[in-house]
């Protein structure tokens, strides 16, 4: 029990005790010395006078100086404290690890700051109460749970490290920041140890798993501070997940963004519910979502054509904004124009090359595939022009018309791929002879004798991604009766992508300037396999024309949580990632692929791919050239968002060898009189106030 | 040099001129009083007749009278005798005080003009008078003498006190009161301002041994009202130890007593048939002499 003062500063106005001294003292008369006849008589008078409480300067000095006093510590804010002051009762030093909750539930606000700032203000506090020559260290407990600060015994630096941490938007790992609270305290020699928790004790944090993991110290002291009982109400709201996907099977360009909010409150809540584009407000629902219950909110918002869409969606308003709003971006797909030119067309539809290559690549609109074959004859060819298309097909086309291969190598070059498909109309001297530069085989002869199969190597390639085990067990089953054989040509680089079980390749890529070539060694039609008329063709060869124009991975098709890796195939180059902030981050491809970590904020990142030329080793703005590729978006994880607390027995059953004790954090204008402490400050205003009365009253009697 | 005998200290000698000259003066003024014994019987001067009754003097017997109305008268005269009077003067420290706001003389100066205007007074009807000075004791004594030049010595008497010591006027009331002569008078000048209170004993006693008492209670306005203002140490002119303190707060409290202890004399004295003459220094002596000269008179009419 001690008597503590919230405003200690006010204790000074105790010297105004020696205001009324010396009013008292000055204005004290000069003692006159009189000879005098009846001083018998003077002294049954005085005696008299004290009887009749007559008063006393004396008396009214003190009553003067004891009302200065008690007003001055009526000021000052006194209260005993039943012990929580006790913070750190030995004077000799010791060894503290703070271990601070800035998970995002930290992120609640109480009146005008928030329980990370409240926290880090009251470690600043508890900091001053460590003995002289004690040693500390702060664990931040947001997932991943880091030591930020090993041992220091500076408090001055220490104060200022803690001053400028800021709440992260992670989910909270108390299991792990313990271990590593542990893992420093075993590193001390100090008798003295404790560890000092200050979180919300959500209970998401206390993962029973790792905490039994922890080879914890033997009755070392582990002081939790609950900050959520500072907390007038908990959170409420929270947007758990955000999708938006383009209609399927019609034509309308519909963007239909899908929200799904959950009521964490014990109450049902009527919650606006609001679709913000460009930070300005486009929709808004007034929903009532029960106690405990999800609510689904669709909203409908045009497509502008080819414009990528970033916004959020933002639900009423609680106490801990940050999981009230989910971002997501959107890109509207862009449809792959694919050139199929048929090599053999036929009389009857169904008997045509290209028949069954136009139904797979658009089998009902082109909102669901997001190709537009246009389907020619050799004979139109020339007339066309390339550049409007992303991909050519060339199925079962015998030759070229006359300097053709030009064209297209100038198409493939600035970026257009090409894909061939196998037949009997195909020439192999022409192709051999005319097409050397485009492709990296020649085609060596029909092979006819055995039906082979298709052989899955290497299901990582991107277009096999998609596809399930079964799937492919049922391609391997898929009978090919005529496949060309190859030979490689010096110096082409090429990969094979699928192998027939016979040996030999089945699907052969290669990169040619900008663009891809890929190679199918038997016929995209009946003729020489019944591929055409299985489910898998369509996915197959869809992904492959996907693949072909670079359509196949979609940035945007991202949707990732805070801390998580952005992984994205990029083949080469350099890579911007702009982070909500506006600030670059330069990303290099690494074996075809970029990852990006530093996902710490919530919101819309944007890729971005740079010019060929650019050298630097790091980037502050985008350079001339820089081309937007994607984005992708990073949101809270919910699961941090429930306000779920953890019982004190709970956490002493988790952790039985530590001595835990669980306090509510003692704060300026936070004070519980019943729970932390007796406020004197009141009773000690009305002392005045009677001293002061009694004063005026004695002086009035005079 | 040889120091002055006291007698003839020439400050003596002024103040034994003045005070006579003062008495003179206040004497004169007033009507010539004469004292008339209270005592009946056979005097020069008739006083009255009474019904004769066995046991009277038969040549007291108004022949005159009793031809013409055939009863027996006999003649009553007034007692025409030297009144004895002692006056006995408080010289203790307490008469010595003087204020320290005027400029005035000090109770004993007081008292010393009064006593020498009484026993002018006293001497010019013929009356024998002492003094007698007291403090704790009795300091000196002049026995009562009606001789005209026993005036030059009361006024010595006076001229030499220097008051001083503390008051016992119960010691002295009762040493006096086996001394003096029954059917005398006995002349108390004090300020009473004594702790022991009990005079009441003494003054029965005189009384009762047929003195006639006149008592003369001397104080200072200071003494009554108090008037000292901040704080202050008080003195005592006695024996008593000192006192500091402001007077506002007890002044209320000083006038209550030192009222209680006036009216308590007063009432003794009434009790007694005593005079009681309150004399503030204030008032000039003149107007305490006639005044109580008209009181007395009434008195011994009545």
């Amino acid at each position: 029990m001690s008597l503590n003062f919230s405003s200690p500063l006010f204790l000074f106005g105790l010297l105004g005790i020696s205001i009324p001294i010396l009013i008292h003292l000055l204005t004290r008369r000069q003692q006159k010395h009189v000879l005098f006849s009846a001083v018998y008589l003077l002294f049954q008078s005085q005696k008299r006078s004290v009887k009749k409480s007559n008063p006393n300067r004396l008396l009214l000095l003190f009553l003067r100086c004891l009302s200065i006093a008690l007003f001055s510590l009526a000021l000052a804010n006194p209260f005993f404290s039943m012990g929580n002051s006790e913070a750190f009762r030995s004077s000799s030093p010791g060894s503290y690890v703070f271990i601070v909750d800035d998970s995002f539930s930290m992120r609640t606000e109480v009146k005008e700051k928030n329980l990370f700032e409240l926290a880090t203000q009251f470690l600043s506090k508890l900091l001053d109460q460590i003995p002289e020559g004690s040693e500390f260290s702060l664990v931040l407990a947001s997932s991943p749970a880091q030591v930020s600060q090993g041992w220091m015994a500076q408090k001055d630096g220490f104060f200022k490290l803690v001053q400028n941490q800021k709440p992260s938007f992670q989910t909270t790992d108390i299991g792990n920041a313990l271990d590593s609270a542990v893992g420093l305290l075993k590193t001390s020699n100090n008798k003295e140890k404790e560890i000092i928790l200050l979180t919300d004790l959500d209970n998401n944090g206390w993962d029973k798993e790792v905490i039994s993991e922890i080879e914890t110290l033997t009755n070392t002291p582990l002081k939790i501070y609950n900050f959520s009982s500072l907390t007038t109400s908990g959170n409420k709201i929270a947007v758990e997940n955000v999708q938006s996907h383009q209609e399927f099977l019609s034509r309308s360009r519909i963007l239909k963004i899908k929200a799904q909010i959950k009521n964490y409150s014990n109450e049902n809540q009527r919650v606006p519910i609001s679709l913000i584009l460009d930070k300005k407000s486009v929709k808004e629902h007034l929903v009532n979502i029960q106690a405990g219950q999800t609510f689904t909110q669709e909203f409908s918002l045009p497509i502008r054509k080819g414009d990528p869409i970033k916004g959020e969606i933002r639900a009423g308003k609680d106490t801990l904004p940050t999981d009230s709003k989910r971002y997501f971006s959107h890109h509207p797909n862009q449809n792959i124009k694919v050139l199929v030119v048929d090599g053999d067309p036929g009389t009857i539809s169904h008997q045509s090359e290209s028949f069954y290559l136009e139904r797979a690549l658009n089998p009902f609109s082109v909102s669901l595939s997001h190709i537009d074959p246009t389907v020619t004859t050799l004979a139109e060819l020339p007339l066309r022009k390339l550049s409007d298309f992303a991909v050519v097909i060339l199925a079962n086309v015998r030759e070229l018309p006359v300097n053709f291969e030009l064209e297209l190598e100038s198409f493939v070059l600035n970026g257009g791929s090409l894909i061939f498909g196998m037949g009997d109309q195909i020439n192999a001297r022409y192709y051999n002879q005319r097409l050397g530069n485009l492709l990296p085989v020649t085609l060596e002869t029909v092979q006819n004798q055995e039906t082979t199969h298709l052989l899955f190597k290497n299901n990582k390639h991107p277009v096999m991604e998609a596809f399930s085990p079964k799937a492919i067990d049922e391609m391997k089953e898929i009978p090919f009766r005529s496949i060309y054989t190859i030979q490689a040509r010096d110096e082409k680089n090429f990969k094979v992508a699928n192998w027939f079980s016979n040996q030999n390749p089945a699907v052969l890529e290669t990169d040619f300037g900008k663009g891809k070539i890929i190679l199918f060694l038997s016929s995209l039609d009946r003729e020489w396999n019944d591929f055409p008329i299985q489910p898998t063709f369509l996915p197959w060869i869809q992904r492959w024309t996907q693949y072909a124009a670079r359509g196949l991975k979609n940035v945007s098709h991202q949707n990732l949580l805070v801390g998580e890796i952005f992984n994205q195939r990029m083949e080469k180059g350099l890579w911007a990632i702009q982070a909500p902030g506006g600030i670059f981050h330069l990303v290099k491809s690494n074996e075809g692929q970029i990852r990006f970590n530093k996902n710490d904020i919530p919101g819309v990142y944007t890729v971005f791919e740079l010019p060929e030329n650019y050298t630097k080793e790091n980037i502050s703005r985008l350079p001339l050239g820089s081309e937007p590729v994607g984005t992708y978006t990073i949101n809270v994880d919910t699961k941090e968002s429930s306000s779920q607390k953890i019982s004190e027995e709970t956490i002493k059953s988790y952790l039985p060898n530590l001595k835990v004790s669980i306090k509510k954090p003692e704060l300026d204008g936070t004070k519980s009189p019943t729970s932390e402490g007796v406020l004197l400050a009141t009773p000690l205003f009305l002392l005045v106030a009677g001293i002061l009365l009694l004063e005026g009253w004695m002086v009035r009697r005079e | 040099m040889e120091e002055t005998p006291p007698n003839y200290d020439p400050q003596v000698l002024a103040r034994i001129s003045s005070l006579k000259i003062t008495a003179m003066n206040l004497v004169d003024g007033l009507l010539t009083g004469q004292h008339r014994s209270r005592h009946k019987g056979s005097s020069v001067e008739f006083a009255e007749y009474k019904d004769y009754s066995p046991g009277d003097e038969i040549r007291h017997i108004d022949w005159k009278v009793a031809g013409k109305t055939d009863k027996y008268h006999v003649k009553q005269f007034e007692q025409s005798t030297n009144l004895k009077c002692t006056i006995l003067l408080d010289a203790s420290g307490s008469m010595a005080y003087q204020s320290p706001f005027d400029n005035g003389g000090s109770k004993i100066d007081y008292a010393r003009n009064l006593v020498a205007g009484l026993t002018y007074l006293f001497l010019k009807q013929f009356d024998a008078i002492g003094l007698t000075l007291f403090n704790d004791q009795i300091i000196e004594h002049i026995p009562p003498r009606s001789k005209a030049s026993h005036l030059q010595h009361i006024l010595h008497g006076l001229s030499t006190i220097s008051a001083e010591g503390v008051t016992r006027i119960d010691d002295v009331l009762a040493g006096l009161a086996e001394r003096l002569q029954g059917r005398s008078m006995l002349i108390l000048v004090s300020d009473f301002l004594t702790r022991d209170q009990d005079i009441h004993k003494s003054l029965k006693l005189l009384r009762s041994r047929g003195l006639e008492v006149i008592l003369f209670h001397i104080l200072h306005p200071d003494e009554i009202n108090l008037p000292f203002e901040g704080d202050t140490v008080f003195e005592s002119l006695e024996d008593d130890p000192m006192v500091g303190l402001d007077p506002i707060d007890i002044r209320e409290e000083y006038q209550k007593a030192i009222q209680e202890q006036i009216d308590h004399l007063k009432n003794v004295s009434n009790g007694l048939g005593i005079d009681y003459v309150l004399l503030n220094t204030s008032t000039s002596l003149q107007q305490a002499l006639s005044y109580y000269l008209l009181k007395r008179k009434s008195f011994i009419k009545s």
